[in-house]
């Protein structure tokens, strides 16, 4: 026996002195995730920080990159970084040299930074002061792209000693990512990675995803990047 | 890697609406699950009878309904379903494409007593 009860709710079964009933839900799992980084961009659209996630598998080179990035982007946009990363501040030390901003989130196990875990730490990075907040995930290539945090962009890190393959195996991450960097170029010689396959690898679940190469140690490409970094604020600052 | 998350996520949910009705148990919970969301069901029924335990969603089945991935083609208008990731129209080979299904992680309805 099956009828209405009311307009969201339909009474599936009545068995002997047992009343069911189905209640319509239909509500997003992540909600509450979304709804704290929603938050999140609010805080950041206030203080014209361009917001970045950045991704990568463990050793891509987020932090090198990172280091890089204070390095040049001195002088020209102010960088502010919170590092989430399972255990230690290592990190956020090796950032904090650079005499930016840096606050470090330990996840205990946690996979991936949350909306909930970046709002912990905004209120003490001093937002005003920032022109370019980059939130480092945890490394890991599966479920940092589940989570926003409050991002503009996402953007991921492939290094070349991790396989062309990659975008086929992670689609998700590269789907999610407004931008590649490809990594460790300088080490190409030494490994089995086609670089023209990635790309196209790239461009199969994301065909207007953004490429860039580099290498972190060598220094080459990062012209590129900051180039990419400068144009992405100006176009958030002028979104105002 | 974080069904546990979404499984406490789930219950949450499940939970608050229940209670909402007055309910006293929750015997099942029908969600959906799109393929690009990674969800490993098995893994997700899993971790949501460990959380559950203790709440009044105990031993609530969590019905898991997968949605494959679908797009749209805004270059020839037409909808097909996207396979092995390759974003890029069947019929017309373009690549401005919109994702019409496959993201979605939503509770739909719960039964309760």
């Amino acid at each position: 026996m099956l009828y209405t009860y009311a307009r969201n709710k339909t009474a599936v079964n009545i068995a002997a002195g047992g009343f069911r009933m189905k209640i319509n839900v239909m509500q997003d799992v992540l909600q509450a995730n979304d709804r704290i980084a929603a938050e999140n961009k609010q805080l950041f659209k206030k203080n014209n920080n361009l917001v970045l996630n950045l991704m990568s598998s463990p050793g891509a080179g987020k932090t090198s990159l990172l280091e890089k990035t204070a390095e040049l982007l001195a002088g020209k946009l102010r960088l502010g970084v919170i590092v989430g990363d399972i255990e230690t501040t290592r990190d956020a030390d090796r950032i904090a040299k650079y005499n930016i901003p840096s606050i470090q989130l330990t996840t205990g196990s946690a996979c991936h930074l949350d909306a909930n875990m970046v709002a912990s730490a905004l209120p003490h990075i001093g937002l005003d002061k920032i022109d370019v907040l980059v939130v480092e995930n945890v490394g890991n290539l599966v479920c940092p792209a589940e989570f926003i945090v409050g991002e503009d962009y996402k953007v991921m890190i492939l290094s070349v000693t991790e396989g062309d393959e990659k975008p086929l195996k992670y689609p998700m991450m590269f789907k999610e990512s407004s931008l590649m960097i490809i990594n460790k170029v300088d080490l190409l010689q030494y490994t089995n990675f086609n670089l023209e396959e990635a790309k196209a690898n790239a461009r199969k679940v994301h065909p207007g995803i953004d490429i860039i190469e580099v290498s972190c140690t060598k220094g080459t490409g990062l012209d590129a990047w900051i180039a990419w970094l400068t144009e992405h604020h100006k176009k958030k600052a002028g979104s105002r | 890697m974080h069904e546990m998350g979404v499984a406490q996520n789930i219950l949450d949910i499940a939970v608050a609406a229940a209670q909402k009705e007055g309910a006293q148990k929750i015997t099942r919970i029908n969600m959906i699950a799109g393929e690009l969301r990674g969800i490993v069901p098995m893994q997700l029924s899993f971790c949501f009878g460990i959380v559950a335990k203790d709440s009044i969603a105990s031993g609530a089945y969590l019905n898991i309904e997968e949605v494959p991935v679908t797009a749209h083609c805004e270059n020839c208008n037409s909808d097909f379903a996207v396979e092995e990731y390759q974003y890029i129209c069947p019929k017309c080979g373009s690549t401005k494409i919109q994702l019409t299904g496959g993201t979605e992680l939503r509770i739909k309805d719960i039964e309760i007593e």
